[in-house]
């Protein structure tokens, strides 16, 4: 029987990406002086660590400190998302090239991608003089984050309509504000509120960090309590934290397939 | 002639009460929060403490004290997205419908995976601290679990979507469950294990520059002894290098999946 071999080429490649990862991981793992046996170590003190946290501390005043922080991360959290989709809407127009031209969109997009590459945490800490310790600091910087990567997907997003419609609407004698407002609005809506979703799902992760630095929500009362070695209310922090971010996360999800799958209509 | 214009079919349930609701949780959000125009142009005044030394970077301290930090960073991102990707690869097979047919193992794979999922990568890196100690090593157990949720979630999804004509033919000649998995969903899949491990490389690298803040090793815990010190001066400059580090990465990762894919 006749099998076809595998081209050298590919070959060559396997055998090279293989020696890549290989090579690139023992480098790290040797500036990093990291040893086989600290990893089968590992999980016998994860395990520990996970023990000194049951029973969870879940003492009336232990509840009444934890909870409210959560709500506070998930407020940054909504009002981070909020400002992030508020700016980065009319953004996002002028980053599409199929709307703006040529100078002005990539211009729109480098800026997109300056506001992208700063992790919310760097942000959070350097607005922290100017806005002060707590929540507005850490709305500030999930929001202004969340304006370079709604901007992004959304002008994505934009580039991708059906140019139909825009053209309907320009034969039947429609200015290029319809066009925008009855061609391109109604197409990208859908994709566009479940990408606000999606970034909500993310920045509620991110607003629960940002209490490391003293930005508002839940991530100073866990940093605190596992330097004070209490480990059953750390515990109660984690839990609480895990079951809100499960929570929304599976609401979120159920809408945004609502929003883009639709609903069925009888003509 | 009568046109016959299609009636606009009712706002749905959940747009009757979603909008106002969305609307009145945002101002409540915005309530919470303590937006205060007034202490807010208070601390406007403040501006140039952070404004000022964060314009005038010192490129010789940060080139001198940060570069070895810097090296660190990337090397727990490499060391940690690959680990991480490859424990997610067997894993995204038991938590796929279209591998595994046995419904408690399905749901007990997919929930721990969404579990690792739900922790932020700092919590994790707070955690790993505690457990192994201050260092390297806590912050490349954390981005193992963040890489791995990460890719347990893309790849298990992408699993769910193979063909799976290549699993049937190959079980029809007498292959075990294992072999037929290995010689027909493992290949289908691969180009998106690659493309996904790229872009988890690029988050890592990311996520690895914020660790040192509780700890776990690299920039950023040169860029937190700063910081507590308001010497936003030396901060930037090691701000700018992160970033051209970075975007170097994301240019060779750019690269190398064209190359591949």
């Amino acid at each position: 029987m006749n099998i076809p071999k595998q081209p050298i080429s590919q070959k060559v490649l396997k055998y090279l990406l293989t020696i890549l990862i290989v090579a690139a991981s023992i480098w790290s793992a040797s500036g990093l002086e990291v040893t086989p046996e600290r990893f089968f170590e590992a999980p016998s003190k994860i395990w520990i660590l996970i023990t000194a946290m049951f029973p969870l501390d879940l003492s009336s005043e232990a509840i009444e400190r934890i909870v409210p922080k959560v709500g506070e991360s998930l407020f940054i959290a909504w009002a981070g998302t909020v400002i992030g989709a508020l700016f980065s809407f009319p953004i996002s127009f002028l980053a599409a090239n199929n709307v703006t031209f040529n100078v002005l969109n990539r211009f729109t997009k480098q800026i997109l991608n300056i506001i992208r590459a700063f992790p919310e945490l760097i942000l959070a800490f350097v607005f922290l003089p100017i806005t002060g310790l707590g929540p507005l600091t850490g709305t500030l910087a999930v929001g202004i984050h969340s304006i370079g990567t709604l901007g992004k997907l959304s002008s994505e997003v934009i580039e991708g309509i059906d140019e139909g419609p825009l053209e309907a609407i320009k034969a039947s004698g429609g200015s290029k504000i319809s066009e925008l407002l009855f061609g391109v609005i109604p197409q990208v809506m859908p994709t566009v509120v479940s990408y606000w979703l999606y970034r909500f799902e993310i920045n509620l992760r991110a607003s629960a960090v940002l209490g490391v630095v003293g930005a508002g929500g839940v991530g100073a009362e866990l940093i605190n309590q596992l330097r004070f070695r209490d480990f059953p209310r750390a515990g109660t922090v984690l839990v609480v934290t895990i079951a809100m971010v499960l929570i929304v996360d599976t609401i979120s999800a159920a809408i945004r397939k609502r929003i883009i799958k639709g609903r069925d209509i009888k003509v | 002639m009568m046109i016959n214009i299609p009636k606009k079919p009712k706002p749905s349930l959940l747009s009757v009460l979603g909008y106002p609701f969305a609307f009145l949780f945002s101002i409540y959000s915005f309530f919470q929060i303590g937006f205060n125009l007034e202490d807010f142009r208070r601390n406007l005044q403040n501006r140039r403490l952070v404004t000022d030394p964060l314009f005038d970077p010192k490129w010789e301290w940060a080139v001198e004290n940060a570069t070895a930090a810097l090296i660190e960073t990337i090397q727990i991102a490499i060391l940690a997205s690959i680990l991480g990707c490859f424990i997610a690869l067997p894993l995204s097979f038991y938590a796929s419908r279209a591998t595994n047919q046995t419904t408690i193992t399905y749901y007990i794979y997919k929930s721990f995976l969404n579990f690792i999922r739900t922790i932020p990568d700092l919590f994790w890196a707070m955690l790993f601290t505690v457990a192994v100690g201050l260092g390297p090593f806590a912050g490349v157990l954390a981005l193992i679990m963040f890489s791995m949720a990460i890719m347990g979630k893309l790849l298990s999804e992408t699993i769910d979507s193979i063909d799976l004509g290549p699993l049937e033919a190959a079980k029809s000649s007498g292959a075990k469950h294992n072999q037929a998995v290995f010689s027909s969903a493992l290949p289908q899949i691969l180009p998106n294990f690659t493309a996904y491990f790229l872009y988890i490389f690029e988050l890592c690298i990311r996520a690895s520059v914020i660790l040192g803040l509780v700890g776990a090793g690299g920039v950023g815990r040169i860029i937190e002894t700063q910081r507590i010190f308001l010497r936003f001066d030396r901060i930037s400059p090691i701000i700018v290098l992160i970033l051209f580090a970075v975007i170097a990465i994301e240019q060779f990762s750019v690269w190398l999946r064209r190359k591949i894919l």
